[in-house]
Parts: C-alpha cells; structure tokens; sequence
C-alpha cells in the first residue's frame, strides 16, 4: 500500500495536542457552569467563585503537566 | 484577606481577574522551579527520577499557594 | 507573499502544508538593508495610521462628535470602561492615553492580518509583542517600587499574608518567578502564539482551496477546494474576533499589572 500522508517534524506536538483536549472542554465546563451559577444565584458569589477558580487550578494542572510530559519522557 | 471592610462589586470582579490571570503562571514557575531544581540534581547525582518528582512537587505546591491565597 | 511563491518551495505536484519558514521569513524590501522586511514596513505604518487616526479624532475636538470623532470616541469608551475602570479604579483617567495608544496599535497590527493584500499580522513575529511586554514590564517595576517602596514591593509580592510560617521557604520562589518572569513571557507570547497560530491556520485552508481548485483540478480534489475557501471565509471571520479580542486582552493585562504595582494585595 502506497503512503497517503506521512507525519514528519517533532511527534511530541501532537501529543501535547491531543493532552490539550482534555482540559480545555474542562476549562470550558468550569467556566461556563460558573457563570451561569452566578446568573442564577448571585448573593452564592463568592462561594461560587472560590470553588470555580479552585477547579480551574486543578485542571489547568493537568494541561501544564502535558507541557512537560514530553521532557520527561525524554529523561527517563 | 480583610474581607470585610468596605468591599464593592467592582473589587470582587477585579480580585476574580487578578486570579484568574495569575493561575497558569503559578502553576508554570511552580513547575520550572521544583522541575529545574530536580533536573539539576539529577544531573549532579546521575539519577533520573527527580525531575518528574520535581515537577509534580512544583505542581502541587503551586496550587497549594494558589489555594491558600484566593481560596478562601 | 502569495500562495504561489509558497507552493514554488515544496516538491512540485504535491499538495504540501505552509511551513513556518514560508511564511514567517521575508527578505529585506531594499536589499542590502537587512533589518527593513515586510513586517517591520508594516509596524511603521500602523504606528502612522494610529497617529493619524487619533489626530483626525482629537485634534479639533467637537462637543457633538461626528466622522472619525465619533468611533474614536467610541474606542476611547470602551478602553476606560472595560479595561482601564475596573483595574485602575480612580487613577483610569491617568493611564487612558497609554492603554489607548497601546489597545488601537495592538489592534491594527492584529487586523494587518485580514487586509486584503497586505495579510499579515505583525505581532505574530514575536519581536513585537515583546517590546511593548517589556515596557510594561519595566513601568510595573518602577511604579510598585515608587509606591511601596523597594522592600515593601518585593515583600508584598513574594509573601502574601495568611499562610503558615514554614510554608514561605517553598513557596517564595514561586511567587517571585511568576510575578517577575513568566507574568511578562505569557503576557508578550499570548498574543504572539494567538497571531502566529491564526495566520497559519487562515495560510492552511487558502492554501488548500488554492490548490485543489486552480494548480491541480480533479473531480475528487474540488470538493476539498471548495471545503478550503469556505473555511477560509469562517476563519476570516473568527480570527477578526480574535485578533480584536487579543487587543483587548493584553491592554487589559498591561492595566491589570499597572494596578497591581499601584495598590498592595490585599
């Protein structure tokens, strides 16, 4: 079978890629469902926000952790 | 934080923003310290496992930081 | 720089995606003056089309602002009650004629990316971003130390209050590398890596339905060609969005941190 479409250049980008996913529609999912809770109950603000930016530290974590992910495949 | 004193909307929403903004590089300079100190170490003692401690040390002590400061 | 130049580099007769050097790379307008390339004649015009653009506005202000007047002023609204108010507080009417300076040049290298014949955004070279990073950068420095004095502004960055004692060994360093270093990168390279992914994403697709559609005509690659330009059209019209929201994004950011510097944490 002849090649259709071959991958060249650094494969790590497309792994980082695809560890981007992830986070970004769980970004996406905080922010949006914490506005709206805010548009629904705004006297709860501050609860709201505490727990909406707590949430995006941790998933934010995991798409820096991607970042890095190739540099330390490449150490061990 | 003082809290209490004569907050208005506005500040809130500032507050919100400042942290919002300075999340990633918390979490980033978490990660080049710890990370970059593991790698140095292991580059001095000839290990390997130091670095990715040290980077998920760094992630974890950023958003410890970020969770002390704004989550409350 | 056209599609066909960009096709003339690959292996001829096979579709190839733009590569960064095609299209990032220029050679110097006058030759033998290698500094002067495209996107730096593009930095001088939009820095002459903002000046001019301000001096139509403001020069000859009228009370019942009409023409040019009319959407500057809408500009100027916009900065003070979006990026200026909220972070500056009651200094926003100092620092307006430096957020708006910075918010309509960000903004017309950005739209340089859509105009027809000249597309291409100056801030996706990241010399760009970087200078204007740098100046807020160092204007945040000098503000926090005339305002808090030089301890008290490294004190209030690198120790905020309310942790437990042991705790700020490990985490000093972090705030000091965040505040000092990676704040300014992410603030020059968020708009870099925004420009630069959005102009070669809108070279991809033009790219694509340039080929399929004029170099190389076959039944099964014409609906890829047709699929090319109308997704170059929607890009078109989303990097307006971004390219806009951008502007607004590091002028806002640039506020963000002159605030920080004039008034402690608290």
């Amino acid at each position: 079978m002849s090649v259709l479409a071959e991958v060249s250049g650094n494969v790590t980008a497309i792994g980082y890629g695809l560890a981007a996913i992830g986070p970004g529609i769980g970004v996406g999912i905080i922010f949006g469902q914490g506005v709206q809770a805010i548009a629904r109950q705004p006297e709860a603000y501050g609860l709201i926000r505490q727990n909406m930016l707590l949430g995006f530290v941790l998933t934010e974590a995991l798409a820096l952790i991607g970042l890095v992910a190739p540099f330390i495949f490449q150490a061990i | 934080m003082s809290e209490e004193k004569k907050r208005r909307p506005e500040d809130d929403g500032q507050d919100f923003a400042n942290a919002a903004w300075s999340i990633p590089s918390y979490l980033l300079s978490g990660m080049a310290i710890y990370g970059g100190a593991g790698w140095l170490l292991d580059r001095w003692l000839g290990t390997s496992a130091l670095f990715p401690i040290g980077v998920v040390v760094g992630v974890a002590l950023a958003v410890y930081l970020v969770y002390r400061k704004y989550g409350r | 720089m056209n599609a066909l130049t960009v096709l003339a580099a690959d292996t001829p007769g096979e579709f190839g995606a733009p590569t960064p050097e095609s299209l990032f790379v220029f050679e110097p307008i006058i030759p033998g003056v290698a500094w002067f390339t495209k996107p730096v004649l593009l930095a001088i015009l939009s820095s002459v089309i903002v000046l001019g653009f301000c001096w139509a506005a403001f020069a000859k202000p009228k009370i019942v602002p009409r023409g040019v007047q009319n959407v500057a002023e809408y500009g100027y609204m916009f900065v003070r009650d979006q990026v200026a108010r909220p972070f500056l507080g009651k200094d926003a009417d100092r620092w307006m004629g430096l957020l708006l300076t910075m918010f309509f040049l960000v903004l017309v290298w950005n739209l340089m990316g859509v105009v027809p014949f000249i597309q291409f955004p100056v801030a996706s070279h990241i010399a760009f971003p970087v200078v204007l990073a740098v100046t807020i950068y160092i204007l945040k420095v000098y503000l926090g130390v005339k305002h808090q004095g030089a301890i008290g502004y490294f004190k209030n960055m690198m120790f905020p209050p309310g942790l437990p004692k042991p705790i700020y060994f490990l985490l000093a360093p972090i705030e000091f590398l965040s505040n000092m270093i990676i704040a300014p990168f992410t603030h020059a390279v968020r708009l870099f890596a925004n420009m630069f992914a959005g102009h070669m994403l809108l070279a991809f697709f033009s790219m694509v339905g340039f080929w399929f559609l004029f170099e190389k005509l076959t039944p099964l690659g014409a609906p890829i060609g047709v699929l090319g330009v109308v997704m170059t059209i929607v890009f078109t019209g989303f990097e307006m969005f971004i390219q806009f929201l951008q502007a607004f994004l590091f002028a806002m950011l640039a506020a963000m941190y002159i605030g920080g510097a004039l008034h402690a944490e608290h």
